[in-house]
């Protein structure tokens, strides 16, 4: 069963497109990632989705229902804004406990959310206290006050620590395991997103340009794909475009992704120890496929771009 | 899980931010000390008029004398009140995104409008209308207590046009979210209404027009005659001018709810 279908979404802020003819769906008990550049649309595709703005055009549903103006709905998604904004002079225990009688769940699940966001010694204290990661963390145990179904986050670990980011996609591949709870992220950090998504859909421009399980996107834009670790990247790249048989190279401080001709990646083996001696750079590996997060979002906007 | 149970928590969170300590205690302390202080029951209200006065009976023209001193400095202190909330509780939580988290709630747009609501003008004029009533009633039962009609007339005239200025407020908050830049403009055009209305001596026509906004000046008119005697009030047209300034003021009001339900995008 799909949680969400939107068909054709649009929106623009005057002039500006914010999203133009934008569908996706997300089923029952997926972890789906957004991902996008800054203002390709991320957030304003889930505040439609969350009913706070009405599409131009096009539909949206959320458990088969508009989700404008819905309590039914509300009763079954948690929202974590990228901002996060709550009556500041409330405590944050006595906050959740108010939030657990809106949801009609015993209080006792206002510890059990701070318990398991970490912020249980945060307790007794104003929610103007808590300092941005402090407050990313409430914002979660928040939207998980009512057990949700599906839990709609917009960039969740943007003010978080790497610490803290770990332990929340934990909380998160817990959730979807053991609560079977759906999740719809949106982030720019790409290599998070991978560890915890089943499936992604890429934003830009206002529109998805891919969408589907990571691994049909991996087949569909990453094949042929050889990842190079080195110590000189930015050296070596110079070197390896210079082989006729290459189509693409791309680097970055960890190392080189290269697309071949197809049929041409042996030869890459056999060439790349070579120049790296010539260049007196040091391989640390050669592994074909391995392309990361980031890698294939580049991979499906240039093909997309390229259409 | 029943639908009450949403709206109160609700309206308590936005009670709680609205008049967390000391406000609430020193708009009380202020009502208070305002409706003792102010009280006058001498009557001061000079006739210049010659018709209207006639018309109301002595009786009348002396509860609307005893209401509107005791009213002047705590309707004042109701109108920062009632500013400040709907600028600083309602202009800020859109600002801010509250009313954002306010909506993942399982609880109809309106009825988190209503909850605000209740905070910012509810609880304010509950407070007003308390110290008041209780003033009016300590200090001059046998003035005020045959006298109801008047009263209750009087404190409806008065509340008219700070409940219109509160209304516009509301609008330009949600079209603006901008907290601050409500507020200077409810005080702008609350003075801007108290130099307008002495300005028209001379004919009774825009004085009038205003009226409708403002009814305390008809009302004023009426028991007093204090803005000339161009023009003379009957008993009708105080109640004609203080329903359509009502009128008015739930126009401002509904069509702020139907934009806030229907097409408020965050």
């Amino acid at each position: 069963m799909s949680l969400i279908v939107a068909e054709n979404l649009a929106k623009s802020y005057g002039r500006v497109v914010a999203v133009e003819s934008l569908s996706l769906t997300l089923d029952e008990g997926s972890v789906t990632g957004l991902i996008g550049p800054n203002g390709a649309g991320k957030t304003t595709t889930i505040k439609m989705i969350l009913g706070l703005l009405k599409p131009d055009k096009g539909v949206v549903k959320v458990f088969g229902q508009n989700p404008w103006d819905n309590t039914a709905i509300r009763s079954m998604i948690g929202v974590v804004y990228e901002k996060a904004f709550f009556p500041a002079h409330q405590k944050t225990l006595e906050y959740l406990q108010r939030v657990c009688r809106i949801f009609g769940v015993s209080e006792s699940r206002a510890m059990e959310v701070l318990e398991l966001v970490n912020l249980q010694e945060a307790s007794d204290r104003q929610i103007k206290a808590l300092s941005a990661g402090m407050l990313q963390k409430f914002a979660i145990a928040h939207a998980l006050v009512h057990s949700p179904k599906l839990i709609v986050a917009d960039e969740m670990t943007a003010n978080l620590d790497p610490q803290a980011r770990s332990e929340l996609l934990d909380v998160v591949l817990q959730l979807n395991r053991d609560e079977k709870a759906a999740f719809l992220l949106s982030s720019h950090i790409l290599p998070e997103l991978s560890r915890v998504c089943d499936s992604v859909a890429i934003i830009n421009r206002g529109k998805v340009w891919a969408f589907g399980k990571l691994s049909e996107l991996y087949e569909k834009y990453a094949v042929g794909i050889i990842r190079v670790s080195t110590d000189s990247p930015y050296e070596l790249e110079a070197e390896i475009k210079k082989l006729n048989y290459v189509k693409e190279v791309n680097s970055d401080i960890r190392g080189i992704s290269v697309t071949v001709v197809e049929g041409k990646e042996d030869e890459l083996y056999e060439d790349v120890p070579k120049l790296a001696k010539k260049i007196k750079a040091k391989i640390l590996g050669i592994e074909t496929g391995s392309a990361s997060m980031q890698e294939l979002y580049r991979l499906a906007i240039t093909a997309k771009e390229r259409k | 899980m029943g639908k009450g149970k949403p709206f109160l928590e609700v309206l308590a969170s936005a009670i709680h931010e609205d008049y967390r300590f000391p406000f609430l205690e020193v708009f009380a302390f202020l009502y208070a000390a305002g409706t003792f202080l102010f009280a006058s029951f001498g009557l001061d209200i000079t006739a210049t008029g010659t018709t209207s006065q006639a018309m109301a009976t002595a009786n009348e023209t002396i509860a609307y004398g005893v209401v509107s001193s005791l009213l002047s400095m705590p309707l004042f202190i109701f109108i920062i009140l009632i500013f400040k909330n709907i600028a600083y509780g309602l202009g800020s939580d859109l600002e801010k995104g509250i009313i954002q988290t306010y909506f993942s709630y399982p609880l109809k747009r309106w009825g988190i409008l209503t909850a605000k609501f209740l905070s910012a003008l509810g609880v304010a004029l509950l407070l007003f209308l308390g110290l008041q009533i209780s003033g009016l009633y300590i200090l001059a039962p046998d003035i005020i207590l045959p006298q109801l009609g008047t009263v209750f007339l009087t404190y409806a005239a008065s509340l008219s046009y700070p409940l219109l200025i509160a209304g516009i407020m509301f609008l330009l908050t949600l079209k603006l979210r901008r907290g601050g830049i409500t507020l200077v403009v409810g005080i702008v055009l609350y003075f801007a209404m108290s130099m307008v209305s002495g300005i028209f001596t001379e004919s009774p026509l825009p004085l009038q027009i205003i009226a409708a906004i403002s009814p305390s000046l008809v009302l004023q008119q009426y028991y007093a005659g204090s803005l000339g005697d161009f023009w003379a009030p009957a008993f009708s047209e105080v109640l004609l001018y203080t329903g359509v300034s009502y009128v008015i003021v739930a126009l401002v009001f509904a069509l702020g709810y139907i934009y806030f339900s229907r097409r408020l995008n965050l």
